[in-house]
């Protein structure tokens, strides 16, 4: 500790000799194959001064044209007149060079000053803004956020032109210093959770944070748990959604996803397009979604308790088919039905990995092998092709990536439970699995919120109001302005 | 960021609701007709109206004197050792009650579901998720109740309106049944049968306002003796009343007599679902009450680190009784018997003593 407070004392000297040692010594120059130094007498004091940058994080055309150039050719009385990059900033410390240089800045030392100036002229290489991949809409913004984190903000504040947004910059990681921005309004969230937030930051000790998606594992309250408390997005208009909502946006470079919190079991069952689509359209959508999310968790495990231990509830002419289709299966149900959903989770975690040029192969090599062999070499029977298609199926109407992998994870617990005791046992599992979710909090708020416990909210859960209807921002959030729509009040319209 | 994470009103009305109204699926309406015959059905009616004054002076007590629960209203009143006598007494009798209650809960899913389990399995599972789920606390138990009380009551919903075709309500007479001494009798006797809201009681503080504690609880009240009322009608009316006496749980009996349309014609499966999320509700939340009881009682602030053991204990005794029959009618009978005197008179006692207090106050 003492030595970090000295060494952050450290400044530059006022000899460019020194200072040029002192920067060859720190970025391993010569060494580093990328790091440079120009050296170039200035025009308008005739002071030799030398230039330290990464070639590989800066724009050499602008360095050229707004900094070189000018200090060769122009006079004036102060650096501040000739140099015309659009951002000069003063640093004194080492401490402050390095985090400079770092984030693709070109420092510039005159001889004789014991200070640099930082000029601005980094440019991160990132993808273009594309589709959104994992989270498509048929109405609504296609666009998705990209590895950049200039280009992430002014994709959220295109869509919010409001003073009050504010981009907070927090740094993580003692040897590597990322930048985490904090999206939010300031007239509208909580200070506590704010803090509760930054706080979470500082204390994070860790040598480096290399992107969102480990943040979110750094900063998430339970690491064991089957449910996700934050919720991951890659479409800007989502993030900019729930900032007017009065909830915080993470955002860092070399990451095409923000981070929203805190967030409760809804956000991962609604989509955007909820809200894009009229009424009528957007809550069918969430019905059919909610019925998707019912037969990917329960229907193996259903099929398994039904036909193990209730046969009399299946009707007698179905019972008969299945029982025919089963004769001659040599393994019991359950061992069949989770041969069936392994097999399933196997082309799925190939298909992901597989190279593109081999995809479409593996979807008939699956279905030919998986489906129809193994039904013809009596391993499984047909029913349980169509229960495990339609449970893996139903599966990727949950759009959200964790929330996707919970169900996923659920459905064995359920099948797996259903086998021991039937509904009896497989209503065990669920009880348990759904208070487990209900005890969980995300920084302070329940996770079925607003449901219950209530609070004032345009109560948007199973269903959405009409957006004429929905007047107030979501209570557990403690925002600092409850109401957002004044227009529709009741009785009169402004 | 520090949220109100306490309940509101409508969970304490889901609560009551899943604590009281339950009770029409499980063997009370054949005990009553032990005795009553048809005329069982309106019973639980007069139990309550004998039972509500006592309730009220009880909430109005809590209220006035700002008590945590009513182990802390009967120290306010009755000092410290009588206070704790009284509430152990209370501790004992509802501690058997839990026991057998569940007993009678296992024993309908055996015979029902699982004839050839063993009744052991079932009672450690069925305690297993009792033991599991209450310690979530009692926020969490609320949570939950609020989220599937409405699933509950609509399969409830459907279940009455399928079996509605085969009411005859002419079976409703003679309307006193086996003559109205029989029934008064009966209906003051069996108070008791809203033992488990006296407990609820204990999560007074666990609400944002009082006040919320009581709307909830009132409205929860009604609406469930209104329900049970309902279904014991149903049962009167599907049943003859020679039959009654006989048929041990009504309510899985209807639920294999009714039938959706020609091709699905045994669906008690479906309405066995519904019921189990409320009987493990109900008793996780009865679980997680008398262990506060007992926490209460003996000091004991962790008192969530003892659902183990007492979980484990209401297995045992539950397991003590030979079969369904001898729980029912023999001890849970007499033991419901037993208590109406404790929880309708206790409250007026302290009535009595709190105005007494007050007085002496005023002087």
């Amino acid at each position: 500790m003492l030595k970090k407070k000295t060494q952050t004392k450290e400044s530059l000297n006022t000899k460019l000799l020194i200072n040029l040692d002192i920067l060859k010594e720190r970025f391993s120059f010569g060494l580093n194959n990328d790091f440079s130094i120009r050296l170039i007498t200035a025009k308008f004091n005739k002071h030799e001064l030398c230039l330290a940058y990464y070639a590989s994080l800066v724009n050499s055309d602008k360095i050229e044209q707004t900094i070189i150039q000018p200090l060769l050719e122009q006079g004036g009385d102060s650096l501040f007149d000739v140099v015309t990059a659009e951002s000069i900033t003063k640093i004194k410390e080492l401490e402050e060079l390095d985090d400079h240089i770092n984030n693709g800045k070109v420092v510039l030392i005159i001889d004789g000053e014991s200070f640099g100036h930082s000029i601005d002229v980094a440019q991160f290489q990132h993808r273009d803004i594309s589709q959104s991949e994992n989270e498509s809409v048929v109405r609504g913004p296609k666009e998705s956020f990209t590895e950049s984190l200039h280009v992430n903000i002014s994709l959220i504040r295109k869509q919010i032109r409001n003073r009050e947004l504010i981009t907070e910059v927090q740094k993580v990681g003692k040897r590597s210093k990322q930048d985490v921005q904090l999206m939010y309004l300031n007239s509208i969230v909580n200070d506590q959770l704010l803090d509760e937030i930054r706080s979470k930051l500082t204390q994070l000790d860790v040598d480096n944070v290399q992107n969102i998606e480990l943040l979110e594992q750094f900063i998430e309250e339970r690491p064991y748990s089957i449910f996700p408390t934050i919720l991951y997005t890659e479409r800007p208009d989502n993030a900019a959604t729930y900032i007017d909502k009065g909830h915080v946006v993470l955002l860092m470079d070399s990451s095409a996803a923000c981070l929203i919190l805190p967030i409760t079991f809804w956000a991962f069952i609604h989509n955007a397009e909820d809200r894009y689509a009229r009424f009528l359209y957007g809550n069918f959508t969430r019905l059919i979604r909610f019925i998707a999310l019912f037969f990917t968790s329960m229907i193996s495990a259903l099929y398994v308790a039904l036909s193990n231990f209730h046969s009399e509830m299946i009707p007698p002419d179905l019972l008969f088919a299945v029982t025919a289709a089963r004769e001659r299966v040599p393994f019991p149900l359950i061992i069949e039905v989770l041969i069936m959903e392994i097999a399933f989770e196997l082309i799925r975690e190939a298909g992901i990995r597989i190279p593109n040029p081999l995809g479409p192969t593996i979807g008939i090599v699956g279905a030919l092998i998986l489906g129809q062999a193994a039904v013809e070499a009596n391993i499984i029977s047909p029913i349980i092709v169509i229960v495990s298609a339609l449970s893996g199926l139903t599966s990727f109407a949950i759009s959200d990536p964790s929330f996707n992998f919970t169900v996923r994870i659920t459905r064995f617990i359920f099948i797996i439970s259903a086998g021991f005791f039937g509904m009896f046992s497989l209503m065990i599992a669920f009880t348990l699995w759904f208070m487990y979710g209900a005890s969980l909090k995300s920084f302070g708020v329940p996770y079925f919120a607003p449901l219950s416990p209530t609070y004032k909210s345009n109560s948007d859960t199973y269903f959405r109001k009409a957006i004429k209807k929905e007047k107030w921002r979501p209570g557990y959030l403690l925002p600092k302005d409850l109401q957002s729509s004044r227009t529709f009040e009741r009785g009169k319209t402004k | 960021m520090k949220v109100d994470r306490r309940l509101t009103s409508f969970e304490m009305f889901t609560l009551t609701s899943i604590l009281i109204g339950i009770k029409l699926t499980d063997t009370t309406p054949s005990l009553f007709s032990q005795k009553a015959q048809n005329a069982f059905w309106y019973i639980p009616l007069l139990a309550f109206i004998c039972i509500l004054p006592a309730f009220l002076v009880l909430l109005y007590l809590l209220y006035k004197h700002n008590a945590k629960h009513f182990v802390h209203l009967f120290e306010l009143l009755l000092g410290q050792g009588l206070g704790k006598s009284l509430a152990f007494i209370i501790f004992i009798l509802s501690f058997v009650m839990i026991a057998l209650d569940s007993r009678n809960y296992v024993e309908q899913i055996k015979i029902i579901y699982f004839q050839r389990s063993s009744i052991l399995i079932i009672f450690a599972l069925f305690g297993g998720v009792c033991i599991f789920g209450a310690i979530r606390g009692i926020e969490v138990v609320g949570y939950t109740t609020r989220i599937f009380w409405p699933f509950i009551r609509i399969s409830f919903f459907i279940l009455a309106a399928l079996i509605f075709e085969s009411v005859v309500w002419q079976r409703i007479f003679p309307i006193f049944g086996a003559g109205v001494p029989v029934i008064l009798e009966e209906g003051v006797s069996k108070g008791s049968l809203f033992l488990d809201f006296f407990l609820l009681t204990m999560a007074f503080s666990a609400f944002r306002k009082p006040s919320q504690f009581i709307k909830g609880g009132l409205i929860g009240l009604i609406f469930s003796i209104a329900e049970i009322t309902f279904f014991f009608f149903l049962y009167t009316t599907v049943f003859d009343y020679n039959s009654i006496e006989k048929i041990s749980f009504p309510f899985h009996e209807v639920t294999q007599y009714v039938n959706l349309g020609d091709f699905f014609t045994n669906i008690e499966t479906f309405f066995m679902v519904f019921w189990l999320l409320a009987t493990f509700l109900r008793f996780i939340l009865l679980l997680y009450l008398i262990t506060w009881l007992f926490g209460a009682i003996f000091n004991i602030d962790e008192f969530e680190l003892l659902l183990l053991p007492m979980g484990f204990f209401l297995m045992v005794i539950g397991l003590l009784p030979d079969n369904a029959v001898v729980t029912e009618l023999i001890y849970r009978n007499k033991l419901l018997n037993i208590i109406t005197p404790v929880i309708a008179l206790v409250p007026f006692l302290l009535l009595l003593i709190h105005f007494f207090k007050r007085k002496k106050d005023l002087t």
